[in-house]
């Protein structure tokens, strides 16, 4: 008997499906609250309306994949040290949910941009650096799937995931830098004391907390797909070896 | 009539086509990601499946 019921990466949460599960509730319900604090308990912006709610999705988005792609850097750099597979597994689905995070990002920016500064799109700091990160990032998921061989690919998008960190920094910084139309940070070393309503802030406190479970429930989701890919080359190998 | 254009321009309500499309934008992103993971992991289960069956079938595994 060919020895393939062994189909759990050590990174997978396969074996604890409850987990999984557990996590998806948590998540959707957290979901759900933070919408009736979005649409009925925050207050509307005296100046900017109710496309101002789309802030509530739009930072903690925003944050998440800086978050996340801090943890490609991390995990990269331990792959490249410690060569553990989990490792490159962990920064593979992380950059992969940085990439929707950081798409996001930019999609809500521009619908939020159309009424506030009558413009879908402009080349301010901001906005560029983040188009400019989300290239890196997109960069990162095709020098993996173009790479010869997936040990290689791996060793190749680890570098591209350390060395594209030094963009994130840059995003933060890009509105305290260089003059732009973009308001400052609202969380962070340069974010104002008073950039906030109290109740506007721990709305997205909240909001942020939701969109952490709901990174760490992608990034589960993503693992498991790749654990299922790497049992399924190892079932074709075994087949190929025997000229099936 | 040009100062109640600018102010009605302001109103509230006056940009909620937005909020609908970033919040509808935002859903249809994040649940089409968790749509296609799961049904591209649903897909390979089912080709494990079947490549585990040949195998079984296997008249040369030892």
């Amino acid at each position: 008997m060919a020895n393939t019921q062994n189909l759990e990466l050590p990174g997978s949460l396969g074996r604890f499906p409850s987990v999984k599960t557990s996590l998806a509730i948590i998540t959707g319900v957290m979901m759900l609250v933070d919408l009736y604090l979005i649409f009925m308990v925050a207050p509307t912006d005296s100046v900017l309306g109710h496309v101002q709610r789309v802030f509530y999705f739009h930072v903690p988005i925003a944050i998440m994949s800086f978050l996340a792609f801090f943890a490609v850097f991390i995990f990269s750099l331990m792959y490249l040290v410690k060569r553990t597979p989990r490792w490159d597994a962990i920064a593979h689905a992380s950059a992969e949910v940085g990439v929707v995070f950081v798409t996001l990002a930019l999609l809500t920016g521009i619908i939020w941009a159309r009424p506030v500064w009558n413009t879908w799109w402009t080349w301010e700091p901001r906005l560029t650096t983040t188009m400019i990160l989300w290239l890196i990032y997109v960069a990162y998921l095709m020098v993996r799937s173009y790479a010869p061989t997936q040990s290689k690919g791996a060793i190749y998008a680890a570098v591209v995931g350390i060395v594209g960190f030094i963009d994130v920094p840059i995003v933060y910084y890009s509105v305290v830098w260089w003059r732009s139309i973009h308001p400052s940070p609202v969380v962070g070393p340069f974010a104002q004391s008073d950039a906030l309503d109290g109740t506007m802030y721990l709305i997205l406190l909240y909001s942020f907390i939701t969109f952490i479970f709901f990174f760490v429930y992608m990034v589960t989701e993503r693992m498991e797909l790749r654990s299922t890919e790497e049992a399924l080359g190892r079932i074709r190998f075994t087949l190929r070896r025997r000229g099936r | 009539m040009l100062d109640f254009i600018l102010l009605s321009s302001h109103l509230p309500s006056s940009n909620l086509p937005y909020l609908f499309a970033a919040f509808a934008v935002s859903w249809v992103v994040l649940f089409g990601y968790l749509f296609y993971v799961n049904r591209h992991q649903h897909e390979m289960k089912k080709e494990i499946a079947r490549l585990q069956r040949v195998l079984d079938d296997d008249p040369s595994e030892e």
